[in-house]
């Protein structure tokens, strides 16, 4: 693990002495530190205006970057009692396991598929899988309105559940197909020797094994799932059935008016379950992308 | 030709009869013939939920704006007569294009410091970094728009304490753009991030030592070790990024609307403006379907990068 | 704010056949209307204002023997249009919706004609506004009602002591409640004296703000202002006549206009003039009276001091901007005579009236008759704060894009054109002529 870091010093260091090495790392960390201000200077500004009174977020004085005046749980309160948010909150749940459980199937199935069995066309519709992603959301979804009014779901979260797969199910069987083509091919024969037929091989061999990158598309799948924003926009409006990222946005403006604070608590919140998603699996995220993706 | 087809088909008749149901069985047993049904869903969903759609947005792209008359290219060629549609092609590939080398750019950078801390604080360091993926855009767009806002810039707050300038960052049409570029950067690096940590990860340390002992300088490892193990994962999350940055909708529809002076136009952005806002369904599919040239040239890259792929499957 | 967000959704069930004759509608209505009616509306951002609607129709229901339900659609990142562009698009959905200004063109075709409903309510009310005719009668035939809730203008809001300290100009004297002189206003409030009161208000630090970019609000000042230097984008017949020379004077106003006013307002949305004057910068917006409403939430000491009144007069005239709303039932509803009953129902005086009321007087009713509600006088404080609001002088109320027929003026007013020709020159430091240039050339793309 120590000549791990090694490779960094490509970057910072020259030399290969162990006072080198330090500078090096404070190196890293000084810049690491830049870094994650960058990314979380949004967010933490985020948390503290959730925070603010109304009057306070509508004043010009003072350091808008701390609270001035005493802190208010007012925002929170009136989301989680006031609103809908519950609901959304419900709402974006259902779909989003609804829909990564059918995208993984979907991408599971037919990337063992195409990793490691033949059929006609199947090496294109290998390569063609990751063109779905040159047809844009912006250009789907008005057809789409016919298809989703024709089976009656329009203002229906399963319309969700029927769409959202078409935007995870590329990446996630590409990384599918990368980590099962990273599987020896020894483990097939030995199966197919123990008298496994395929969809054995897949539930007992492949699957375990695969694991990590199941896990890897099961988070990319969930991140784009929950953070849609253009099909709930098309296809929902009543507060029953929306979701968080639209559902958030249309209760906290009302006309030109603007909640800034329910609207950044309500981004928050709706950010939390990701985060904690993330929290966990983040180790077997790298894993699996590290076998699925980048092994090509 | 026409007599050995039915020659063929009455012998597979024939052969049928007797055992027909096992034979289709048999058939559908068949390795080709599996593969064929487990590909069926994902055959089915892109087909049904993808395919068709596009082939009927192309076939809506074809009407006059009532929808009543066929009119062939005529809405492409109006469009490649309107100023405004260059300025926003011009504007979208700008923006894809800048906001996908800097995510690169920063996302390979940022990599490579987490990877050289200590395993143990990596995970701290990765989970920080990771959280502008982890929020919805729409969401998080929305608190960059509270960062901006012209009176209430808590950003410009932070620049007049430090004597530097007021920028108007949505007002100019420099800082505009620089704005939602700067946005999709913050929102898309970490995604690269994670991915050229997840390659740095598999890359064997075998190669660096032995690059060391040849008495190769760190840019040399940097240049013949680090990008050729990660090139192809480089090229990969480019070409998938630009494709989804060339489609993005949400950042520049909260933060700027297209303006100002419809310089913040994107593909998506300005073909919603036009179907959805102008009722002009056929040119906003127009718009939208401009993105196929630049797209497809991006496919030629892809398809050859897959097809390599496949080729090692 | 917080008890009308929730539950915006409401079923109402059918509690008794009874009732349906104490209706006292003149409108032929149809014996028995049953069965289910669902209303997509907009999304009233007044707190109280979707209840009281929502009240109404299940009165109407259950007196009707009907199951209504109602949908309230926030007009917020465009998704009541988008919704109705997919309910259009995909034949179901609602029966009746609340289209604003350009959706009742855009989906002409598919919209029931109700010719008869606004005869009727014109022999018992009097004729709407012109622009609810110019809005919602396509070639001959009417495809909907003005909403009685939603609809909104366009009035200058003003801080008196501002007005009164840096420009000396008592606003609230200018335009009193009650009685007002006119000729005192025709010589007194133009452009041209605004402008000057806007440059001493610029100098003392206090700028009249407003958005010059592609949101709604942007184009809801600017177009009644050329309108009121007598420039047209395009005329009624499809003429492309935006080169003139008062588009040129309607220009060089707006270049000295912002040059005493903010540098950001090229990036202000629809609510960036509610901080503006929120904040206590500002001495002047242009808004509906939903500004107001938050400065007396978030900072009372300014709201005491705002004053909503006309705009100002250009040389062709007085006019003001307005968004309105309007009902329309869809083609494909399976319930239309049920759907008729109702909206004719809601469209008398006395509904209307109740309606009103409960936006606080933000909704304005597009009939001339309607405007005697006593709520406009009522509001405070200041006293009187939105007595103006209805319009008292002799302002028309007009949309960005009028007269040019209205697709045409769709186009002008959803692409933002007239701003966008204005930015062109006062920001990004055009000729007039290469910014009629440019907007001759757009316009010709219009007009397909």
């Amino acid at each position: 693990m120590a000549t791990q870091a090694a490779n960094l010093s490509a970057i910072f260091t020259k030399g290969k002495s162990t006072g080198d090495r330090k500078w090096s790392l404070y190196a890293s960390y000084f810049f690491l530190v830049l870094f994650v201000i960058f990314f979380l200077f949004p967010p933490y500004y985020m948390l503290i205006t959730s925070f603010k009174t109304n009057a306070e977020i509508a004043s010009l004085e003072g350091n808008p970057w701390i609270i001035n005046e005493s802190p208010t749980l007012e925002h929170y309160h009136n989301l989680l009692t006031n609103t809908s948010f519950v609901t959304y909150f419900i709402n974006t749940t259902i779909v989003t396991i609804f829909s990564v459980a059918i995208s993984m199937v979907i991408s599971v199935f037919a990337a063992y598929s195409l990793a490691r069995m033949r059929f006609i066309g199947s090496s294109i519709l290998a390569m063609g899988i990751f063109l779905v992603y040159l047809v844009p959301e912006t250009l789907l979804f008005i057809p789409m309105f016919q298809i989703v009014g024709g089976l009656g779901l329009l203002n229906s979260y399963w319309s969700l559940v029927l769409v959202y797969p078409t935007i995870a199910v590329p990446f996630c069987t590409w990384i599918m197909i990368g980590y099962f083509a990273s599987i020896p091919r020894e483990l097939d024969e030995a199966a197919l020797i123990d008298g496994c037929n395929h969809l054995q091989m897949l539930t007992r061999v492949f699957i375990p094994v695969a694991m990590p990158g199941i896990i890897a598309a099961t988070i990319f799948a969930f991140t784009v799932c929950w953070a849609n924003f253009i099909y709930p926009l098309a296809f929902l409006y009543s507060e029953d059935q929306l979701v968080l990222t639209v559902g958030t946005v249309t209760t906290l403006i009302r006309g030109d008016v603007y909640h800034w604070g329910g609207l950044m608590a309500g981004a928050l919140l709706a950010a939390a379950p990701p985060v904690i998603l993330y929290a966990f699996l983040m180790d077997y995220y790298i894993a699996g992308l590290t076998s699925g993706a980048t092994k090509s | 030709m026409a007599r050995s087809t039915t020659a063929s088909s009455q012998q597979y008749l024939s052969a049928a009869k007797p055992s027909g149901y096992r034979q289709v069985l048999l058939f559908l047993n068949s390795k080709a013939m599996i593969a064929f049904f487990m590909c069926l869903p994902l055959l089915i969903l892109i087909i049904g939920l993808v395919v068709y759609p596009f082939f009927y947005a192309v076939y809506l792209s074809m009407l006059n704006k009532a929808e009543t008359e066929f009119v062939g290219l005529d809405n492409f060629f109006f469009l490649i007569h309107r100023s405004t549609f260059w300025m926003v092609f011009k504007q979208s590939l700008l923006f894809a294009l800048t906001a996908v080398f800097f995510k690169a750019l920063l996302g390979f950078i940022a990599a490579h410091l987490i990877h050289n801390v200590p395993p143990r604080g990596q995970r701290v360091w990765r989970g920080l970094s990771l959280v502008p993926w982890v929020i919805p855009p729409a969401l998080s767009t929305l608190g960059w728009w509270w960062l901006f806002d012209p009176t209430h810039s808590a950003v410009n707050w932070l620049l007049a304490e430090i004597g530097g300038p007021h920028i108007p960052w949505l007002s100019d049409v420099f800082w505009a753009r620089f704005s939602i570029i700067l946005v999709n950067v913050w929102y898309g690096a970490p995604f690269f991030l994670i991915m050229y940590l997840a390659s740095l990860k598999s890359i064997p340390e075998e190669l660096y030592d032995a690059a060391k002992v040849d008495g190769a300088s760190s840019f040399q490892r940097l240049r013949f070790v680090t990008f050729p193990m990660m090139r192809n994962i480089i090229s990969i999350t480019m070409l998938f990024s630009t494709i989804v940055t060339l489609a993005n909708f949400d950042i520049a529809r909260i933060l700027t609307q297209g303006g100002p002076r419809n310089t913040t136009h994107l593909f998506g952005t300005y073909a919603f403006k036009l179907g959805i806002e102008g009722g002009d369904v056929p040119l906003g599919a127009a718009v939208s379907l401009f993105m196929f040239p630049v797209l497809a040239v991006l496919a030629v890259f892809i398809l050859r990068d897959v097809r390599q792929r496949a080729a090692r499957v | 704010m917080a008890h009308s967000l929730s539950s915006r959704r409401r079923f109402i069930g059918t509690t008794s056949a009874l009732g349906a004759a104490a209706i006292a509608a003149p409108y032929v209505k149809s014996a028995h209307s049953a069965g289910k009616l669902a209303l997509g509306l907009w999304d009233h951002w007044v707190p109280g204002a979707n209840d009281v609607m929502a009240q109404l129709c299940e009165t109407w229901g259950q007196d009707n023997n009907v199951e209504v339900t109602v949908d309230f659609i926030t007009s917020i990142g465009f998704k009541n249009i988008t919704t109705a562009a997919a309910e259009a698009r995909a034949r179901t959905g609602h029966d009746i919706f609340s289209l604003p200004t350009w959706q009742v063109t855009i989906h002409e075709e598919s919209l029931v004609p109700v010719d008869d409903m606004v005869e009727e309510l014109a022999k018992q009310y009097g004729p709407y506004d012109e622009t609810a005719a110019y809005l919602a009668k396509h070639n001959g035939t009417w495809r909907a009602l003005v909403a009685p809730t939603g609809t909104h203008t366009y009035p200058m809001v003003s801080r008196l002591d501002y007005f009164k300290e840096h420009a000396g100009i008592d606003l609230q004297e200018l335009f009193p409640i009650g009685h007002r002189d006119q000729a005192k206003i025709d010589s007194e409030w133009t452009y041209a004296n605004f402008l000057e009161a806007a440059t001493k208000l610029n100098a003392a630090g206090h700028p009249f703000g407003n958005p010059i970019g592609p949101t709604s609000d942007s184009q809801d000042w600017i177009g009644p202002l050329f309108q009121s230097f007598g420039s047209e984008m395009v005329n009624a017949d499809g003429d492309v006549t935006v080169d003139s020379d008062a588009t040129r004077q309607a220009l060089d106003f707006m270049k000295e206009l912002t040059s005493v006013m903010p540098p950001d307002v090229y990036a202000w949305d629809d609510a960036g003039n509610n901080r503006w004057i929120i904040s206590g910068m500002g001495s002047c917006i242009q808004n509906p009276p939903s500004a107001w409403t938050v400065a007396r939430r978030d900072a009372p000491e300014v709201a005491a001091q705002l004053w909503h009144h006309d705009t100002p007069s250009g040389p062709a005239g007085r006019y003001r901007g307005t968004l309105p709303y309007l009902w329309g039932i869809w083609d494909f509803s399976e319930n239309q005579t049920a759907a008729k009953d109702l909206l004719m129902w809601l469209s008398q005086k006395e509904q209307t009236d109740t309606l009103i009321r409960a936006s606080n007087g933000y909704d304005l009713p597009l009939r001339p008759s309607f405007l005697d509600n006593t709520v406009w006088e009522s509001e405070a404080p200041p006293d009187g704060v939105i007595y103006n609001y209805p319009g008292r002088g002799n302002e028309q109320i007009i949309v960005a894009g009028y007269p040019a027929p209205p697709p045409i003026a769709a186009n002008i007013y959803t692409q933002g054109l007239i701003p966008t020709m204005v930015a062109r020159v006062t920001q990004g430091g055009e000729s007039l002529d290469d910014a009629i240039f440019w907007a001759e050339e757009e316009l010709a793309g219009y007009s397909r």
